[in-house]
């Protein structure tokens, strides 16, 4: 097996590591480095479940080869403070029922807020487009959004 | 061309296993030494939010918070068997068990008390943040911790068999009960062009008989309504010779945040008499008037009756074909 020296920034922390050729993203993320609230539901880019930010754009972690991650920032849901106002309004809001979806969710909504502060109610059904959620019907993720970038903007969210 | 219209679909569903087929949930509970109750449960949470509706039925029964409620479940060593997350039946039916046996130990720890304060009966009790009290005489109380260090054994438990009556050789009878009622409206955009068919606005009624958390119902109604445009509109398996041809999510479509309206919501809270504080089963009833609702409205649109599902861009343009 054909092994690769990578460095990556993984959650804030600096990783070198010796990963094989055909390793995916989401397995050196799950399996050797046990970051496991990175979810695999299709194993094939369709669903999003493993989604998280690479490089500021949100990837789903099961199409990207582990070394092809070399030299970039990566954040996956261990990633996000426990204060976090998105993941905090994802509790509030009740957008999370089996939770399957959430890390990727979360990360997507990140992705967004990180770039549009005041996103219409549309751009987050697009930017969550990606994401698919069978329990919540998505409209109580798309209430948590709107009430994250409302409180990222300085209001109390209502 | 884009043509509008609008369809309404009205269902009523039996909760519980029902036709016969036995439906029995079981609970214990327990005071535990720091007065705080624990509660064991074999319901499953799936994300439709079995363990808090079930700690806040704990903690309404036993005047409790719900912070104060310890929730053992999904433990097969320790818990009864409460049936299955299935046939929208914990709410109603483990509740129901829940709620016996918090009632069941209730009565054990005001016989308890009754001792302790030294009154002849529990009649005049009461039992409210922890504490047990005589309700003409408030100072005269004793605290649950107090009641659990004196009896370590404090527990009871709770059974609740649902009504399930096999139908006759007619499919005549009583199968269920309890049923829960819905009905939902939406307003459909078909591209004749395309055939495609876009929801633009939609409303559910849902009679609740009681919403416990009427944020989990919304949840309920939200999952249950994107589950029926999936059925109506996109979702198949394609099964050939008994196997799936569209085993994976490129093939097998669902519905995506765009796909889908906000929604205006009505919970209808009726209580229902055999219920956990009057509430029913939710879980399935919610999704069963949306597929009906779809088509209908797609009638109205462009004058089509569809009898098969689902109605892809592809069944559209055939039968507008075909309708010339
Ligand atoms: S697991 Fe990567 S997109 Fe589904
Ligand atoms: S909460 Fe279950 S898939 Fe989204």
């Amino acid at each position: 097996m054909i092994l690769k020296k990578i460095e990556v920034n993984i959650n804030g922390r600096d990783y070198c590591l010796d990963v094989e050729e055909n390793l995916r993203l989401i397995d050196l993320l799950r399996d050797k480095l046990k970051l496991t609230g990175t979810k695999e539901g299709c194993g094939e880019g369709e669903c999003g479940a493993c989604t998280v930010i690479m490089g500021g754009k949100i990837v789903n972690s099961c199409l990207v080869l582990a070394f092809q991650a070399d030299k970039s920032r990566i954040i996956t849901i261990e990633g996000i403070e426990e204060d976090d106002v998105i993941k905090n309004s994802f509790i509030e809001e009740g957008a999370v029922q089996c939770g399957f979806c959430t890390p990727g969710m979360v990360l997507a909504a990140k992705s967004l807020l990180d770039k549009n502060l005041n996103p219409t109610e549309e751009e987050i059904r697009e930017a969550i487009s990606g994401n698919l959620c069978r329990c919540t019907g998505y409209n109580k993720i798309v209430s948590a959004v709107k009430k994250a970038a409302k409180l990222k903007r300085g209001g109390d969210g209502e | 061309m884009k043509k509008r219209g609008k369809g309404i679909a009205c269902i009523f569903y039996g909760t519980g296993y029902g036709n016969g087929f036995p439906d029995v949930s079981r609970a214990y509970a327990r005071l535990l030494e720091d007065g705080r109750v624990e509660i064991s449960v074999g319901a499953t949470e799936v994300g439709q939010g079995a363990k808090t509706v079930m700690v806040q039925i704990a903690a309404e029964t036993l005047g409790l918070l719900d912070k104060d409620i310890v929730l053992i479940n999904e433990d097969t060593s320790k818990t009864p068997d409460a049936g299955t997350a299935a046939a929208s039946r914990q709410t109603y039916n483990t509740g129901n068990a829940v709620k016996i046996a918090c009632e069941n130990l209730k009565e054990k720890i005001l016989e308890d008390a009754a001792k302790l304060l030294g009154v002849n009966t529990k009649v005049g009790l009461c039992m409210k943040d922890g504490l047990i009290y005589v309700k003409s005489y408030p100072s005269k109380k004793v605290s649950l911790k107090e009641i659990a260090e004196l009896n370590k054994d404090l527990q009871a438990e709770g059974v609740f068999t649902a009504h399930t009556t096999q139908m006759d050789e007619n499919g005549q009878g009583a199968p269920y009960w309890p049923y829960t009622f819905a009905s939902c409206a939406v307003e459909v955009e078909v591209d004749t062009e395309t055939g495609e068919v876009s929801i633009l606005r939609a409303k559910h009624v849902l009679d609740v008989g009681r919403a416990v958390n009427p944020s989990l119902v919304e949840g309920q109604i939200d999952g249950g309504f994107a589950m029926g445009v999936g059925y109506a509109l996109m979702e198949d398996i394609g099964l050939k010779d008994g196997k799936m041809t569209n085993g994976s999510f490129e093939k097998y479509i669902i519905p995506t945040a765009l796909d889908i309206p906000e929604i205006e919501k009505v919970l209808i809270e009726y209580p229902e008499d055999t219920a956990p504080y009057g509430a029913k089963g939710i879980g399935e009833p919610v999704m069963i008037p949306v597929a009906p609702a779809i088509l209908n409205a797609i009638y109205d649109a462009i004058g089509v009756r569809f009898y098969e599902i689902p109605v892809t861009p592809e069944r559209v343009l055939l039968a507008l074909q075909s309708k010339g």
